[in-house]
């Protein structure tokens, strides 16, 4: 019996040994891991309202951990990854965020998923020091200025998704230069943070493309028929129709106007970039564009070995927020890897795991080569896509980082 | 403007739909039964998933999802209502179960994914989706510069038709009588030989298939089904109605919804519209201040 | 049951790491008194919500535009949820029971959704940011608030006002016939619970980045009256009661993982039905009853 046992703590050795120097990849030559755990907290929405992304980025970043772990890990350490729910309230969420900083002591945390929770849980992770990468929110004021009015910026709050500060803008310029439309209504859910935020960022966005917004109608995202609202946008016979919310709205506006025979363009931000919006808009929805980080047929050869990892683990597509979870966790390990980690001195590891995202420079992740910019922004290709009227998208422009 | 009197019509009667079977089962229990926008939604959802994941026609996923929504009915009464009364409980217990089962409900279909517990039941989560075209008729005409769509004008016949039938059921049947003489005095209805406990089963049964089909009306007409449905957009605008009409009548309920529907197609128009729901319930507020039994609603007596 | 471990076993690290969780169930059991009071007064006021809201945006109004102390900031607040406590609360005294409570509902409907969604000073749909809150360390403040407000409601209760209280929710005719006046000491209840809900916003509002106008509609005070009556509205501690459990539920079932949601409605249930009169029990909700209703006491059977 103790031979036996002799021989498997042996052979285990040697394994992990021969795993160690296999793992490690590329670039670095620091010190090793080995037998040591990286742990991460994800905060993310499973249940309430944000249960429509939560749980790919969920599905996205296990991927990812369970691809480095089986490989090696990062230098050796394995990664121990929790997600916790925080059923879409922002108090529950910085609660959470508490426990995984101060009980937990995880190194870095993800997430969370929905704008509104982020402004309540970035400042406590600035506050407490914890570098927090943030997977799913494209509102302002998210990085660098967490702490908004405050213009210092936040040294440990991270995006990887990309901001609808850089999407709209995108969309339509692309769509400008195609289209040269000249008058616009704006529709924008005015009780939802990230519908009121893309509708900012529209309004500030048209001029420079000499779009005159005739009008902006909000309403509010619980109102069970928007057509009294699209009525009075089709009255004005726009050129474009911008559609700022997510949900089920965009949708629904899409079906409405064009019920009520309007046939102009409609342009969105986010909200409208998951399969689920372009199937419900169907055929009413088809060429409505959008700008995305992520798209399921991009050239990426990281990218395809990605969709096909993620379509044998869970038996479907991604989306953008599986890979941009997926992508999140590549950062964090690159990070990780070349922080020089003591495991002894959380503060210390964490401030140096800060420091080493910042200079993150991946050339393989699903969304392209990936770099923050000095704002911890992401700095990548951007897509402007089509609904195809049948669940799916087109490509029409790739708009790559300058 | 034509077309917004088109849409206040429209979502007057979703919105009279709905509040008939919330006011049933006030009228006869004096009970709010906050899991009706539960079912509103589940019957939708149901509809859904019967027509896109099991392949059924659309027509018969209708009547399951109404046969699933009066079933619901049942298990209100039997697991959040009857168990109370025996206990002999405050009544506002009645309220939080039902509340408890609301969120069962929600929860239940929001879970709903791919491989999950309750994926025979929802597989899209917290999505909102819509029935596929093509799945049930929806004839669109533009005659002089307004949009007609079959789906919303079918409903303004059916709630009106409902609402007659209800009617006709209340005053000239058996157990319409039943049901009044409950409402009116249950002790003395008891002592007449009337079985109280299945004619407040029979309620909510009849309520939560109301609801239910409310819910698949406005899922169909919509093209908005998801989870929230019953939450976010009827449930609070129901008491509006009960309230504007008059709590305990169905025809109050009726007008109150085209009531409430023509003050917030109003106040789009007239004021712009981002204050359409503040001016909803300021009438609510006002309305109760001023007239508290409604439009149809006996005066307000004294309970003792 | 992780949780309820860790708690127990290392207590001290249990309350470094869950500050935060432990100055929103203050905050709760603050609006779960404010309920109480409304409640034992045979009110079924469902306004918290409404004034927290005014307590919350006050406060952070003033902190924001005219940079005054946090203590003058949380007394206007409070200040101001009274006042218009007074003013809601007056029309609304002659409604009873369900009427009431929709009425308060319209009242914080449209406050949120008409009033503060409009008005450009408010942030609108954006809401506002207070960089100034302190989510760490205002556990202290609300921690001895909450022993402040259960004390004084104790006191109240069982004073004068908690006698003719009882009266009026028992039956408010005859207390009137008693030569209660009702109006006043029903309106005073309501004032009070304007008071406490504006208190807690405020409080609240300090301990958040981030105001949003969301966080004020039907589904608070759905919370609200469910932490008072799942707690049992009987007695002060009642709701407080009520709020620690419904508060640190998502924490003791973690173990649900995603159906926290079906487990919580669970709950909900099997509690009020084996215990109608809630956690604390006692009595509590003669005022909302249909006439045929069976009654909890014996009466001698009418002629």
């Amino acid at each position: 019996m103790r031979l036996v046992r002799l021989v498997s703590v042996l052979a285990a050795g040697v394994i992990l040994g021969a795993c160690g120097s296999a793992g490690g990849g590329g670039t670095t030559s620091g010190s090793s891991y080995a037998g040591k755990t990286i742990k991460l907290g994800a905060i993310l929405s499973i249940t309430g309202a944000g249960g429509v992304y939560g749980p790919q980025s969920r599905d996205g970043m296990k991927l990812a951990v369970d691809q480095i772990n089986k490989s090696g890990g990062v230098n050796g350490a394995q990664i121990a990854l929790s997600v916790t729910d925080d059923a879409s309230d922002k108090a529950q969420s910085a609660q959470v965020a508490q426990t995984l900083i101060q009980q937990e002591q995880d190194l870095a945390l993800l997430g969370p998923t929905l704008s509104n929770s982020a402004v309540a849980v970035h400042p406590l992770a600035e506050t407490l020091k914890v570098p927090i990468l943030a997977v799913s929110t494209t509102g302002i004021h998210i990085v660098p200025d967490c702490n908004f009015p405050q213009t210092t910026p936040c040294r440990y709050v991270f995006r990887d998704s990309l901001g609808e500060q850089t999407a709209i803008p995108d969309n339509i310029q692309s769509y400008a230069s195609d289209g040269h439309p000249s008058t616009g209504v704006l529709l924008v859910a005015q009780d939802d943070k990230f519908s009121s935020d893309g509708g900012k960022i529209v309004q500030d966005t048209v001029g420079q493309y000499n779009i005159n917004l005739l009008k902006t109608i909000k309403f509010n995202k619980g109102e069970a028929d928007l057509s009294p609202y699209v009525t009075q946008a089709v009255a004005l016979k726009p050129d474009v129709i911008f559609i700022t919310s997510l949900g089920g709205i965009p949708a629904k506006i899409m079906v409405a106007a064009r019920n009520q025979g309007w046939h102009g363009q409609f342009l969105g931000g986010n909200g409208f970039n998951t399969a689920t919006v372009s199937k419900q808009a169907g055929d009413a929805g088809k060429g409505a564009r959008s700008a995305s980080a992520w798209y399921l047929g991009n050239s990426f050869p990281s990218n395809a070995d990605f969709v096909k990892a993620y379509q044998a683990a869970y038996g479907k597509d991604p989306d953008q927020f599986g890979a941009q979870g997926y992508t999140a966790i590549k950062v964090l390990a690159d990070a990780a890897k070349r922080a020089n980690l003591t495991f002894t001195d959380l503060a210390g590891d964490r401030d140096k795991l800060r420091a080493a995202m910042e200079t993150v420079n991946l050339p393989q992740t699903p969304l392209g080569p990936f770099q923050f910019t000095s704002n911890h922004d992401v700095k990548q290709t951007v897509w402007v896509i089509a609904m195809d009227g049948v669940g799916g998208f087109t490509l029409v422009h790739e708009i790559k980082a300058s | 403007m034509g077309q917004q009197i088109l849409n206040a019509i429209f979502i007057g009667s979703i919105y009279a739909l709905f509040a008939v079977g919330y006011t049933l089962v006030f009228g006869v229990l004096d009970i709010l039964n906050l899991a009706h926008s539960a079912v509103f939604m589940l019957a939708a959802a149901v509809t859904y998933t019967l027509v896109v994941n099991h392949g059924q026609s659309f027509w018969l996923a209708c009547a399951l999802a109404i046969v699933a929504a009066a079933l619901m009915g049942v298990v209100i009464e039997y697991v959040c209502l009857r168990p109370l009364r025996r206990r002999r409980a405050p009544p506002i217990a009645a309220l939080i179960s039902t509340i408890g089962l609301a969120l069962i409900i929600v929860a239940a279909v929001e879970q709903g994914r791919p491989g999950t517990l309750f994926s025979w039941l929802w597989v899209d989560g917290a999505n909102s989706v819509s029935l596929p075209a093509g799945t049930y008729p929806n004839p669109i005409w533009n005659l002089g510069g307004l949009t007609l769509e079959g789906t919303k004008l079918a409903v303004i016949p059916i709630s009106i038709a409902l609402m007659l039938l209800l009617g006709y059921v209340m005053r000239f049947t058996q157990v319409g009588r039943g049901l009044r003489a409950v409402a009116e005095n249950p002790r003395a209805a008891r002592l007449m030989g009337i079985d109280v406990d299945r004619m407040i089963m029979l309620t909510l049964i009849i309520s939560s298939a109301l609801g239910g089909l409310a819910g698949i009306l406005f899922g169909v007409a919509l093209g908005d089904i998801s989870p929230y449905i019953g939450r976010d957009s009827v449930e609070v605008r129901g008491l509006a109605v009960i309230v504007l009409g008059g709590m305990g009548s169905v025809p109050g309920a009726v007008l109150g919804g085209y009531l409430l529907g023509a003050i917030e197609v109003l106040a789009v128009v007239l004021l712009g519209s981002n204050v359409r729901a503040g001016v909803a319930f300021a009438a609510l507020f006002l309305m109760l201040v001023l007239r508290p039994q409604g439009l149809f609603g006996a005066q307000l007596r004294e309970r003792l | 049951m992780d949780f309820l471990i860790q708690l127990f076993s290392d207590p001290v690290t249990f309350w470094n790491s869950h500050t935060l969780l432990i100055s929103q169930i203050a905050i709760n059991g603050i609006l779960a008194t404010s309920m109480f009071l409304v409640l034992y007064s045979g009110q079924l006021s469902l306004a918290a919500p409404g004034f927290m809201a005014i307590g919350a945006y006050t406060a952070v109004l003033m902190d924001l535009y005219l940079r005054t102390p946090l203590a003058l900031n949380i007394a206007a607040g409070t200040a101001l949820a009274g006042v218009v406590g007074a003013v809601v609360g007056l029309p609304v005294l002659r409604l009873r029971g369900v009427f009431l409570a929709i009425a308060t509902i319209g009242f914080i409907e449209a406050l949120s959704l008409g009033v503060i969604l409009n008005l450009p000073i408010t942030g609108e749909g954006l809401g506002l940011k207070n960089s100034n809150a302190d989510p760490l360390g205002g556990i202290n403040l609300v921690l001895i608030s909450l022993v402040v407000v259960v004390f004084l409601a104790w006191r109240l209760i069982k004073g004068r006002l908690g006698y003719a209280w009882t009266a009026i929710r028992q039956d408010e005719l005859a207390a009137l016939s008693q030569g209660i006046d009702v109006a006043r000491y029903k309106l005073i209840a309501f004032v009070l619970s304007a008071i406490l809900a504006g208190y807690a916003g405020a409080a609240e509002s300090h301990l958040n980045f981030f105001v949003d106008p969301n966080e004020y509609g039907v589904t608070r005070t759905v919370q609200v009256l469910t932490f008072a009556v799942l707690g049992g509205s009987g007695t002060v501690l009642g709701p407080v009661v009520g709020a620690l459990f419904l508060t640190s539920l998502p924490y003791i079932f973690k173990q649900a993982g995603d159906y926290i949601g079906v487990v919580s409605g669970l709950i909900l249930i099997l509690v009020i039905i084996f215990r109608p009169q809630g956690i604390l029990g006692r009595g509590g909700f003669a005022f909302v009853r249909p006439r045929w209703w069976p009654r909890a006491q014996v009466r001698a059977p009418s002629t």
